[in-house]
């Protein structure tokens, strides 16, 4: 969405966005104001700038915005134009989550079921399709941060299981391609997306489950634009879960911490509309021991980092001031429904002498199941 | 189709020691087979993670890091 000229002199030019934006708090010169101005300059083109990077894509500015300018959308357009003039992203991990997402175009055989064989019981084929995303993969690269990438997975699984439900789970799932589409490579996102279609109508599901937030987005919002009408649903497991929890006769039991916070991921909050299921299944075992921080649903603070570039101090200046707000809830426990959220959120607390256990939804429900 | 499989393998080898090895074999002329095609480090311990994921990823079979 590259705005017109005469998009642009829509914008008022209020600031709201700049005042509304995680990276300028930190980089003062960092102004989405000026850039939608900017972004009419010939001599130095948005592409050809560090900031085209440095956008989170949380989209706080443009909720606020007056004039409902979408600027993650604008930011995106830029990107792919920025990868063509030489100014690509700056890779954090030294660029091997982005190595890992090509991998699995090029036809190598994946095991993404490994864990589940442990965990509970799934399918080849069935009516719900149980989109893992990047678990298995974060797993194994963020064992140095002591937190077990997949046991959301574990907990989201056990939870359908104790509905009666046996999800498939494939190892043909690919990388949703959040992340390619994000960074401007929408050549990879197109690969990816087509061999997730395949995997998903080779199962014969109706229903497709994501536990994170920006598959889900990505499946709900962009697979339409670029493939058409999707044969199945596409739900958010806090949503189904919400939906099929209070009647099934499971119960819970009560949260040991004597208050928790809840961290809303951007995907699924601001973007996805998704904000009062998660509290409500959080209450389950919490029952009213959950506080809000004072920026929350639809003003909810950003965890930092996107699309696993650009990861710096301005990331870490915006982590730290999350974690601080959700301690000063009273919180001895940040839940998060969202697997980046948590890795983030978690590596920020390195070396810095805070301790608040960042907890995924699922593992958090699966750990209270009453058997 | 009954060519036998020749895998190409990208080897990452220590210059002190795994590196010393192969070229003390070439010395001593032994010989090697030429799919292992060696990239010299100063020591295995640089090798990242993900230079083992790019060399599969541009089409080597297997990867051997020496050191």
């Amino acid at each position: 969405m590259q705005l017109t000229e005469q998009q642009i002199n829509y914008c008022m030019e209020c600031g709201v966005c700049t005042g509304s934006c995680p990276v300028s708090y930190e980089w003062e010169a960092f102004s989405p104001r000026q850039m939608i101005r900017r972004s009419l300059d010939k001599e130095t083109p948005l592409s050809q700038t560090r900031e085209v990077w440095a956008c989170l894509t949380c989209a706080r500015c443009s909720e606020r915005c007056p004039v409902g300018i979408d600027f993650p959308e604008f930011i995106r357009s830029y990107r792919r134009e920025a990868r063509d003039r030489d100014n690509p992203p700056r890779e954090s991990h030294h660029g091997i989550l982005q190595t890992l997402t090509r991998l699995q175009t090029a036809g190598l055989q994946q095991n993404r079921t490994a864990w589940a064989e442990e965990a509970g019981s799934f399918r080849d084929q069935g009516d719900f399709f149980y989109f893992v995303g990047c678990q298995p993969y974060f797993e194994i690269l963020f064992r140095y941060l002591d937190l077990d990438a997949l046991d959301p997975a574990r907990g989201a699984l056990k939870l359908l299981n104790s509905l009666g439900i046996e999800p498939v789970i494939s190892n043909a799932e690919c990388c949703c391609g959040h992340d390619a589409l994000w960074t401007g490579d929408e050549d990879l996102f197109r690969q990816l997306a087509e061999k997730n279609l395949e995997a998903i109508s080779a199962s014969g599901a109706h229903t497709v489950l994501f536990s994170c937030p920006e598959g889900y987005l990505t499946f709900r919002e962009q697979y339409p634009r670029y493939f058409g009408e999707l044969p199945f649903q596409v739900r958010h497991l806090t949503e189904f879960l919400d939906q099929e929890l209070p009647s099934s006769g499971l119960s819970f039991r009560s949260a040991e911490d004597e208050a928790l916070t809840y961290h809303d991921p951007c995907r699924l909050g601001r973007q996805g509309g998704i904000f009062e299921p998660p509290r409500r299944l959080i209450d389950l075992p919490a029952k009213g021991k959950l506080r809000e921080m004072d920026r929350s649903r639809t003003n909810a603070m950003c965890c930092g980092t996107t699309a696993w570039i650009e990861c710096s101090s301005c990331s870490k200046g915006v982590q730290l001031e999350r974690l601080n707000e959700a301690i000063e809830t009273g919180a001895k426990r940040l839940i998060t429904a969202c697997p980046k959220c948590r890795l983030h959120l978690t590596c920020a607390q390195e070396n810095t002498g805070l301790q608040l256990p960042v907890e995924d939804i699922y593992s958090y429900l699966a750990r209270h199941l009453e058997s | 189709m009954n060519e036998e499989f020749s895998p190409n393998i990208v080897t990452f080898a220590c210059n002190w020691c795994a590196y010393a090895a192969a070229d003390l074999a070439g010395v001593s002329r032994f010989q090697y087979p030429p799919n292992l095609r060696i990239i010299r480090v100063m020591c295995s311990g640089q090798v990242n993670p993900n230079f083992i994921l790019k060399s599969l990823e541009q089409g080597a079979d297997g990867v051997l890091v020496a050191g």
